[in-house]
């Protein structure tokens, strides 16, 4: 149990090379970080979600100390040909893009590059402009399409033990360009650590940005990330999200459609179960006119698993001939566990189609006593209807291969059910 | 094949069925007419195992007693029920449940499960029977499927899973004269000495196809009168009010 948990600023000494203007920077952020801790219920964007009360729960101390861990080789996947960047505990460590023309790609360790960046008085984000010294930078140039996808395997190492991670990531996307990611979260690590990450994604006129991301293995990882995302005029954002599995979670993430006609899809699909807390908060601001949003956030809540969606759209004036909608859906499989949705529409313009949903409840009975005339028994049945409730949101990708492989690590994780 | 003995059931404190019998012998197929509300789904959902109600009386399938038998087995014995109202199931592809519920049937009569390939092979040959477009297995279960469609599945179902003793329960409402054909076709090449059904309906319309040997009368949880084909001519000129 830690109480009044401060940061000393003499951690911000240790970072090398900063100048004067960053290290004012990152000691004010600290400041306000000291000042505030982890946010708790009582600030409005945390009421579902009290961190505070969740790591003096769990953590006994906490140390923001470099960890120097040796790193053993990823393995990677074999299910279909890919790039790939290795990232251990937040630092880059090595890439590969055998499949490209390289000169068309940037990619290097996440140099603070500018100090204003904004903080939603979220002192978790003031924690990482405090603190953060690694992450990845990539940078793809105009008119460049990727061949293959890069999967970014994200390594957290056995080693680390009550740690706080800070890391940044950017990753700009030039004009025409396509680019397709995968996440993969690894997690080796048997103790607890936490791990903070501030996300910026630039996609540039006409970019084409799809991503994926998986972390679905058991983990005593709690994990934070805010994700700021800009979307330039007719660029076209899919993300696919399927977060479950750690002991606390929460995305926070903006996407910010500020050119003409830009599109930003978000669909995720949870398991959540043995205390997995789970937030996906999202705010989706349209900027520019005729742009479209699409969210779906699916999640499957058994023992004790809690989940969380707030989810805002901002129409802005401007904004005419928007189209936007959201829903929510919760599958409830035991009196235990808890599904909190708080949609926010704010807008200002009046030509916007705009619509919203969420639903929660438990299994179909009629569903199940369906299944069990045909020769499952009622556990088969329920887990047949809770990968039938994943998989809608999984059938929409759109490559064969990748789908497969999602498939089957959603399948492990309702497994055990 | 099947005995039923004063059969009452209740659901939320409603009596429903109230002192039933039927005895179905294999290779029998009985038809079982009545209006709506008389009790026939209550009667087909007692007999697949469905949770909730409250019975007494005889149930016995193939000597044995049902009552103590939960759904699935039932399933595996083979029972199987065509639903009235298939349940759609969203996100589930209906060509891997068709074969996830064969599996089971077989594992549970202790035979091999089929691989992917001789399974497609008797789906190709069983859904081409019925007219089934192949488009619509690679769907989720029921999920926008037309009335026909949902009917049809079920009797895919049926010659899929190969059962002793088949339910119908209003398999043949609301269907156009050429999906009743099929499903009638479905039912009779089917029969045969060792198979029994029970077959729910409203109208006559599709034991003309199918050729009952008896017809039951339902009405108020009872059954009021037993006869053949005659009784299911009777009841469509004269209605089922001035049955008694
Ligand atoms: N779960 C239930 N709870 C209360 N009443 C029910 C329930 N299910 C059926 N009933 C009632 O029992 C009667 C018979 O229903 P049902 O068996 O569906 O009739 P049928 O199939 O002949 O039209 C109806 O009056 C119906 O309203
Ligand atoms: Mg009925």
């Amino acid at each position: 149990m830690i109480e009044n948990f401060k940061i000393n600023s003499n951690e911000i000494d240790k970072i090398k090379k900063i100048s004067k203007e960053e290290r004012d920077f990152r000691i004010n952020n600290l400041n306000f970080f000291n000042e505030k801790g982890f946010p708790n219920k009582r600030q409005e964007d945390w009421k579902f979600s009290d961190l505070r009360e969740i790591v003096q729960k769990n953590f006994k101390k906490l140390n923001v100390n470099k960890v120097n861990s040796k790193v053993k080789k990823v393995n990677l996947i074999k299910d279909f040909d890919h790039n790939y960047i290795e990232v251990i505990n937040g630092e880059l460590k090595s890439s590969n893009f055998k499949y490209e023309e390289t000169n068309k790609i940037k990619i290097k360790n996440f140099k603070n590059e500018n100090f204003l960046q904004e903080s939603k008085g979220n002192p978790l984000i003031c924690l990482n402009h405090a603190l953060s010294d690694k992450g990845y930078h990539i940078e793809i140039e105009d008119n460049y399409k990727l061949k293959k996808a890069l999967i970014i395997y994200n390594v957290f190492t056995e080693d680390l033990k009550e740690n706080i991670l800070n890391s940044r990531n950017k990753i700009k996307i030039g004009k025409n360009c396509e680019l397709h990611t995968i996440e993969l979260v690894i997690n080796d690590s048997k103790y607890k650590f936490i791990n903070n990450v501030y996300e910026n994604i630039i996609l540039e006129n006409n970019a084409v940005y799809k991503n994926i991301c998986i972390q679905n293995e058991k983990n005593d990882g709690y994990f934070h990330k805010f994700s700021k995302n800009k979307l330039s005029s007719k660029s076209k954002y899919s993300s696919f999200i399927f977060p479950s599995g750690s002991k606390f979670n929460k995305l926070d993430l903006e996407f910010n459609l500020e050119g003409e006609d830009s599109e930003c899809t978000l669909q995720s699909a949870s398991f959540l179960n043995k205390d997995d807390h789970q937030e996906i908060k999202t705010n989706m601001n349209h900027l520019a006119p005729s742009c479209k949003s699409y969210q779906k956030v699916k999640n499957v809540l058994s023992s004790y698993g809690k989940g969380v969606y707030q989810g805002k759209i901002y129409v802005k004036d401007i904004a005419q001939k928007t189209n936007a909608y959201q829903l929510s859906k919760a599958l409830l499989l035991s009196d235990n566990s808890e599904f909190n949705s708080k949609p926010e529409l704010e807008i200002y313009a009046d030509d916007v189609k705009c619509s919203h949903g969420a639903t929660s409840g438990n299994v179909d009975e009629d569903s199940i006593y369906y299944l069990m005339t045909r020769g499952l028994n009622r556990k088969e049945s329920v887990k047949l209807l809770i990968d039938g409730f994943l998989s809608e949101v999984v059938d929409m990708i759109k490559s064969n291969s990748i789908k497969k492989f999602v498939r089957s690590k959603l399948q492990r994780q309702i497994h055990g059910y | 094949m099947l005995v039923i003995k004063n059969l009452k059931a209740s659901i939320n404190k409603k009596d429903i069925l109230k002192g039933l019998n039927i005895t179905i012998k294999p290779g029998e197929l009985h038809a079982i007419m009545g209006p709506n509300g008389s009790g026939k789904s209550t009667l087909a959902n007692v007999l697949s195992g469905k949770n909730g109600y409250e019975i007494s009386g005889e149930l016995k399938y193939q000597g044995e007693s049902l009552k103590e038998i939960p759904i699935e087995e039932r399933a595996q014995k083979g029972i199987f029920l065509a639903f009235q109202y298939p349940t759609e199931i969203p996100g589930v592809n209906t060509n891997n449940f068709l074969r996830t519920s064969l599996n089971k049937v077989r594992k549970a009569k202790g035979e091999k499960e089929l691989d992917t390939l001789s399974f497609l092979k008797l789906l190709k040959e069983k859904s081409s029977e019925l007219g089934i477009d192949e488009k619509m297995l690679s769907r989720q279960l029921n999920v926008g499927f037309s009335g026909g469609e949902k009917k049809k599945n079920e009797i895919l179902q049926m010659k899929i899973l190969d059962p002793n003793l088949t339910i119908l329960d209003e398999t043949d409402s609301g269907l156009d004269i050429d999906a009743l054909k099929t499903i009638a076709d479905g039912v009779n090449s089917s029969r045969d000495k060792k198979k029994s059904f029970l077959v729910i309906t409203h109208y006559q319309r599709l034991l003309n196809y199918i050729n009952p040997d008896f017809v039951h009368v339902l009405s108020n949880g009872k059954i009021i009168k037993s006869g053949c084909m005659e009784l299911a001519e009777e009841l469509e000129k004269k209605g089922y009010k001035k049955i008694n």
